[in-house]
């Protein structure tokens, strides 16, 4: 205990600090370092960097694994910010009920959730099932291995954080100001185009980076949910280290995506400065 | 008036439908999980424990679920001890350093874990490391201390540290101030911090995956027997992997940590 007297804070973080050196710090810089040091020559050299924007399929890989982001960032809106809004609205009990309905995905394992998706949208699942039942179709609807079925699976694990940030930043504006404009003649659609969404933007942005920053880094649901039909960044990553030994070129795509990842985060950082500085000068 | 409600009632509609959307795949997997026929169909024609009796008694699940247990069980209170000093050393530490320390030490929770398996996997490999329990252990360690540097320091931020003091003035010194009053004020947070961790411990996949060769964890498990055929055994580890997290999160809300940890993301 006396070790906490003499070295204070930085004693308490030092085991921290010291774990994180070895198994994130360190292995992140091995990694930087690999990645200029292609496994065909010892010497150090762009190469794989060169490779990656020249050969046509790591960046069309790349893109696709954007446009799958994308998607998913805005079926997440689509859901979540009407979730968000009705929790506002909802008393206390049901306020609960729905944040623990919110929540709840983050608690439970990817992987379980994924095989739930399999036993729904597969050929002989739920769905399916449903719709055969009812005569709406005669063969199985293909709701798996392919897009659709990547952006509900990847859409349903990322949800959560898309609709805590709005629900806060919504939770965060004051009521009369809404009432004030409905008291000067705005429809309910108006005060909501003109008051609370701009209000609740802050929220927006920060939860649409993060689901579109987690969803860049994918693996798992998309092998699960889109078969070999869809490839994203992280599984050729995974292919080339496991399937083929080149970690230096997978290492040159890992570097390319958290540099990409860091500059969405600092431009929409800077977005929510924007607005906040907005905020500040009209109240 | 008539457009009012319309848009109300459409709120209402997605937001009900959302909900539906986030909890039914979890229910019928349940569901299926209790058939005792010799497929997954939907709907089970009969219920029974079967499946669950099958993966008690095959030696591939049980180890796959005992090393996850065990790992989880290790992680758990490892990563709430490392992480809550580190919680309360940010809470105390100069406010330059704070926000830097503070990114570092989560942005493992933000940071592609693809590229943090591979990245550990490298280093592991040439150390023998790679395909070890503990080797898994120390990797997951650095996944679930984020999770508990969020809670704790949420909780710590919400106490009155005028009671600290007040501790100290009465003459406690300051572990002895840290350990009766800052820790139990900061219980929720370290509750909610062990859940996350457990969960994030026990669920994890990809940089197990790197890792491992011969040993496996149930995620790992399950992931192999599914490039097979989705068979009654992988629902019913699902579901009881699923009963395992729901009841962990179960203690979360009843002890009321849930807004802790929706104030975190």
């Amino acid at each position: 205990m006396s070790v906490l007297k003499r070295f204070g804070w930085r004693g308490l973080i030092a085991p921290a600090l010291l774990l994180y050196a070895v198994v994130f710090f360190l292995p992140l810089g091995v990694l930087i370092g690999d990645s200029v040091r292609p496994s065909s020559s010892p010497a150090l050299s762009l190469q794989n960097y060169d490779a990656f924007f020249t050969d046509g399929i790591s960046l069309s890989i790349f893109l696709r694994t954007v446009r799958l982001a994308l998607f998913v960032t805005l079926a997440c809106l689509a859901l979540g910010y009407p979730l968000a809004l009705f929790m506002r609205r909802a008393g206390p009990g049901m306020r609960l009920v729905a944040l623990t309905i919110v929540v709840s995905p983050l608690l439970t394992s990817v992987i379980v959730r994924n095989v739930a998706w399999l036993l729904v949208l597969g050929r002989e699942g739920m769905v399916n099932a449903l719709l055969r039942e009812i005569g709406l179709i005669d063969a199985p609807l293909p709701l798996l291995y392919n897009t659709l079925g990547v952006v509900v699976g990847v859409t349903h694990v990322y949800l959560a954080f898309l609709v805590l940030p709005i629900f806060s930043s919504l939770l965060a504006i004051d009521p009369s100001v809404e009432q004030a404009a409905a008291s000067l003649g705005a429809s309910r659609f108006t005060v909501f185009r003109r008051v609370t969404l701009p209000l609740s933007m802050t929220g927006v942005i920060a939860g649409s980076t993060l689901v579109f920053v987690l969803t860049m880094g994918v693996y798992l649901t998309p092998v699960i949910m889109g078969g070999s039909f869809v490839t994203t960044l992280p599984m050729v990553m995974t292919d080339l280290v496991r399937t083929q030994f080149d970690f230096s070129r997978a290492a040159a795509f890992a570097v390319v995506l958290l540099a990409f990842i860091c500059a969405v985060l600092v431009i929409s950082g800077r977005a929510e400065k924007r607005i906040d500085a907005m905020r500040g000068e009209t109240s | 008036m008539m457009q009012e409600n319309r848009i109300g009632l459409f709120v209402g509609a997605v937001a009900w439908a959302t909900m539906a959307f986030l909890i039914l795949p979890q229910l019928i997997l349940l569901i299926q999980s209790f058939t005792i026929e010799d497929y997954l169909s939907f709907p089970p024609k009969a219920f029974g424990f079967r499946w669950y009796a099958y993966i008690f008694h095959d030696e591939t699940w049980l180890k796959a679920l005992g090393t996850s247990l065990l790992i989880a069980a290790l992680a758990t209170p490892l990563a709430v001890v490392i992480g809550t000093a580190a919680a309360i050393g940010l809470d105390r530490g100069p406010s330059c350093m704070r926000k830097i320390v503070r990114t570092a030490l989560i942005s493992p929770m933000i940071l592609p874990h693809v590229v943090l398996g591979m990245a550990i996997y490298r280093v592991f490999l040439p150390i023998r490391f790679d395909d070890t329990v503990t080797g898994f252990l120390v990797a997951h360690l650095v996944l679930c201390v984020p999770y508990v540097v969020v809670t704790v320091g949420a909780s710590l931020q919400a106490m009155d540290r005028s009671l600290e003091q007040a501790a100290m003035s009465l003459g406690a010194s300051l572990p002895t101030a840290l350990w009766r009053v800052v820790l139990p004020l900061a219980r929720p947070g370290i509750i909610a911090g062990a859940v996350f961790a457990f969960i994030t411990s026990f669920d994890e996949f990809i940089v197990t995956y790197f890792l491992a060769s011969r040993q496996t964890t149930a995620p790992i498990q399950i992931f192999s027997s599914l490039s097979y055929q989705l068979e009654p055994s992988i629902a019913a580890v699902s579901g009881l992997t699923l009963v395992i997290t729901v009841a962990l999160s179960g203690l979360l809300v009843l002890r009321g940590s849930l807004v802790g940890s929706a104030r975190m993301a």
